[in-house]
């Protein structure tokens, strides 16, 4: 119920989100290719951390909010927040996968490999699969409680993949950078960190705006085929 | 529909215009010319110059004094006449970006400034590749929750059962 009011509260500036994204993204983006300098050792290729790094968080948010969203699917049963969650894992797989690949093409001539069994990387893999799985799960039953069900309990089974993650770079000796923001500090030139700092916020604010836009989706596709369904029921008769 | 497709209209045009200026940067600042191209044109403006530092060319003098070296291409050679800081990246065998301007009566190219990393110009670009799917994503999203209110009303769904 608590969750519901907030979702509705939430709808209610929808186009303020939109807005607010596009602002942060388009600043961000203009600061990110033409303002800001390049790095003293990468060189141009510093500038998809504009892109790389905010996909990244964003998608670590997102299955936090799935997450969330399922423990709460099984404790309410209320189908609002089944169809929050299933816009959810879709946003967060295209996040996970724009990590992905921005972190593949930074990789190469940082690297020179496109791709590497890193920790980070791979556990990162296994939740872009997690992702992948999870949707697979919910065109496969024609039981749509059950469906939220087992898809639930598979997004709270994938949630061990998310500390890993995010430890990674501190737990093991890795490949990939460790963390440059912390608690521990801000390791980034002051020109650099206000484009990162403004596309974090344009991509958060975008992952609400899609997350709004694609449970209205989700929901409106049930309620025309539940239409669909009654008239041809009628029809019938 | 039509306030849809205007928002749109204004997501692409601001799109293409970052892009624009990105590109114009990226050709101000980032781009660089083959050493061949170089020859052929000999632009007495500064040009950044993509080549290798032929192996035994380098001549450091001292402290504070020119550097001088031979930058290769594929099929031509250039002397290098460079005064500036000695930067730690200029090796033998190094590729580097050179910024000067060929001296034709030295018949050499004369630089201040050494660019110490290749441009990887692709990860600018990295930006479109990586933006267009995630912008389709939502296009795609808006536009099927516009035509399913469209739908919706035309199928009656909001007609109670007793009225149907």
């Amino acid at each position: 119920m608590i969750l519901n009011r907030f979702i509705r509260w939430l709808g209610r500036y929808e186009g303020w989100f939109g807005g607010g994204a596009a602002l942060c993204i388009g600043i961000g983006l203009y600061m990110g290719l033409v303002t800001s300098p390049p790095d003293y050792y990468q060189g141009e290729v510093v500038r998809i951390m504009y892109v790389h790094v905010p996909s990244a968080k964003t998608s670590l948010f997102a299955y936090l909010v799935l997450f969330i969203g399922s423990i709460w699917y099984l404790w309410k049963r209320d189908p609002v927040i089944d169809n929050m969650c299933h816009a959810t894992a879709g946003i967060a797989l295209f996040y996970v996968g724009t990590a992905l690949l921005t972190g593949s093409i930074w990789a190469k001539p940082t690297w020179n490999t496109w791709w590497t069994w890193d920790p980070r990387l791979t556990s990162f893999a296994i939740l872009f699969l997690t992702l992948v799985g999870y949707l697979m799960l919910r065109t496969f039953l024609d039981d749509k409680e059950k469906e939220a069900t087992f898809a639930a309990i598979l997004a709270i089974i994938g949630f061990i993949d998310l500390p890993i993650v995010y430890f990674s770079v501190e737990w093991w000796r890795t490949l990939h950078q460790p963390m440059s923001m912390s608690v521990r500090g801000i390791s980034f030139a002051p020109e650099m960190l206000t484009p990162l700092i403004l596309m974090s916020i344009g991509s958060s604010l975008l992952f609400s705006y899609m997350l709004m836009v694609r449970t209205q989706m989700l929901y409106l596709e049930r309620l025309l085929e539940a239409k669909q369904g009654r008239l041809l029921s009628e029809t019938r008769l | 529909m039509k306030r849809f497709y205007l928002r749109w209209g204004g997501v692409l045009v601001i799109g293409v215009i970052i892009c624009l200026f990105g590109l114009a940067r990226y050709q101000r600042e980032v781009s660089h010319i083959p050493i061949e191209k170089f020859l052929d044109e000999k632009p007495t403006r500064a040009v950044r110059v993509l080549g290798m530092v032929v192996g035994g060319s380098l001549n450091r003098g001292g402290a504070g004094e020119p550097i001088q070296f031979t930058l290769s291409g594929t099929g031509a050679q250039v002397p290098v006449y460079y005064q500036g800081e000695d930067p730690e990246n200029l090796r033998e065998l190094k590729k580097l970006v050179i910024y000067g301007r060929w001296n034709p009566e030295e018949q050499r190219i004369e630089s201040e400034t050494i660019l110490g990393v290749p441009n990887y110009g692709f990860v600018s670009w990295a930006y479109l590749v990586t933006l267009i799917p995630m912008t389709l994503f939502l296009f795609n999203m808006e536009r099927k929750v516009a035509l399913l209110y469209i739908m919706i009303k035309e199928e009656k769904v909001y007609q109670s059962e007793e009225s149907a």
